[in-house]
């Protein structure tokens, strides 16, 4: 093999493309000329350095730069315009806004008795819904009494009181308010509210409560 | 990731998004075939974005039975470049490549060694200036195999040469490189 057939073969032979006899061929005489030997060296060396280099980036903005240059100033599609629309709508104060209008909506239908599925002609007439609101303001207060005082509470209360009421006149004499008092250049005795606000009567006052809250009022002698 | 026909398919069809992602998807290839030619990065980012909106332009003459989608853009590019190479022949010879820079920044990597990184960018300068100085068959030959890794076939295609003649260049281009480098090298150390 001569020098100039193993230049040809250089690439061939660093890429593993020869056969067997042909590399054979090759290694013998690379094996008695050292400057063959030096040229495929070099030539490996050089072959490294290109597959090792590192690709280069390109600025960032070069794809940007080219989409430009090709599709143009991109315009938006439909859903983005639609989204740009309703942006300002979507924030919190917008929707707290809106919440509070259905909110206050819902009442004022609501008290004047319209139901917006069977709407008639004359719900329409703002007569109807000040006679509604009317009407409904009236059940709903004679709903909050009735309830009121079919409380367990309130009506024990309120018959104990009317029956305190009725004690003064069964009782005996009221004790005299002790001399030197504070209270006696105003007599209890003299209105008739406090009229009913004997001893006796506070005492029962404080049992009735009691009862009801489950708590006893102290006595002397006792302890906590 | 989607095939290179099929978003070229549906690039045609009018979608936008299957542009981009072609155009993502194959820019840094481009590019770097662009700076291997040119070695100047400001070249070849206005070569890069001439050939793809060359390449946008003509999407429709891609034939997925004539090649892959690499190969046909590679010819692409290369006619281009050639092109480029005629155009600014004259300006070339008028001013002197190595007096320009190559417009490249370094980036530090990370955990690499500042000695290191000194080395390997002296080694990226060193085999560009020895790129330069092979003839432009040879130059392309040798990038498009051992920078851009194509087969010999592929870059038969690219070239329009008969792959006996890109073996041919290819081993030719190698051996010239490893003797300008030799050169190159030679020269630093004395």
């Amino acid at each position: 093999m001569t020098h100039l057939e193993l230049e040809h073969l250089a690439s061939d032979y660093l890429e593993g493309q020869l056969d067997t006899a042909r590399r054979a061929e090759v290694e013998a005489h690379l094996a008695g000329c050292g400057d063959c030997q030096a040229l495929i060296a070099d030539t490996r060396h050089a072959l490294h350095l290109c597959r090792s280099a590192k690709e280069i980036e390109p600025s960032p903005w070069l794809v940007t730069k080219i989409l430009q240059a090709t599709l143009g100033e991109r315009k938006p599609s439909l859903g983005q315009r639609l989204a740009a629309f309703f942006r300002p709508a979507i924030q919190t104060r917008v929707a707290y806004g809106v919440a509070m209008a259905v909110f206050s909506l819902s009442l004022i239908l609501n008290a004047a008795g319209l139901d917006l599925r069977h709407l008639r002609a004359q719900d329409l007439d703002p007569r109807t819904w000040v006679y509604q609101a009317n009407r409904n303001g009236h059940l709903l207060l004679g709903r909050v009494e009735k309830y009121y005082y079919d409380l367990k509470l309130v009506y024990e209360i309120e018959s104990q009181l009317q029956q305190l009421r009725a004690e003064p006149s069964e009782q005996a004499p009221r004790p005299q308010t002790p001399s030197g008092g504070t209270t006696e250049g105003a007599p209890m005795g003299d209105s008739p509210l406090a009229s009913s606000w004997s001893p006796t009567t506070i005492s029962t006052a404080f049992e009735l409560l009691g009862r009801l809250s489950g708590w006893s009022r102290p006595t002397r002698g006792t302890t906590r | 990731m989607e095939q290179d026909p099929q978003l070229v398919k549906r690039c045609l069809a009018g979608e936008d998004s299957a542009w981009e992602e072609l155009l993502k998807a194959h820019n840094r290839r481009v590019y770097n075939l662009c700076f291997r030619f040119t070695s100047r990065t400001g070249d070849a980012e206005d070569l890069t974005q001439e050939i793809f909106i060359k390449v946008f332009q003509s999407l429709q003459t891609y034939d997925v039975t004539q090649g892959t989608f690499i190969t046909w853009l590679s010819r692409v590019a290369r006619n281009h470049l050639v092109d480029h190479y005629r155009r600014t022949r004259q300006e070339r010879l008028t001013s002197s490549i190595e007096d320009e820079p190559t417009g490249l920044e370094d980036k530090p990597s990370a955990g690499e060694h500042p000695l290191a990184q000194v080395e390997s960018r002296e080694r990226r300068d060193m085999l560009q200036a020895a790129l330069e100085r092979l003839s432009p068959d040879m130059r392309e030959a040798v990038i498009l195999r051992d920078f851009q890794d194509l087969d010999y076939d592929e870059i038969a295609h690219v070239l329009g040469v008969p792959q006996g003649t890109v073996k041919s260049r290819i081993n030719r281009g190698r051996l010239e490189l490893a003797r300008v480098l030799k050169r190159i090298e030679g020269m630093k150390g004395s």
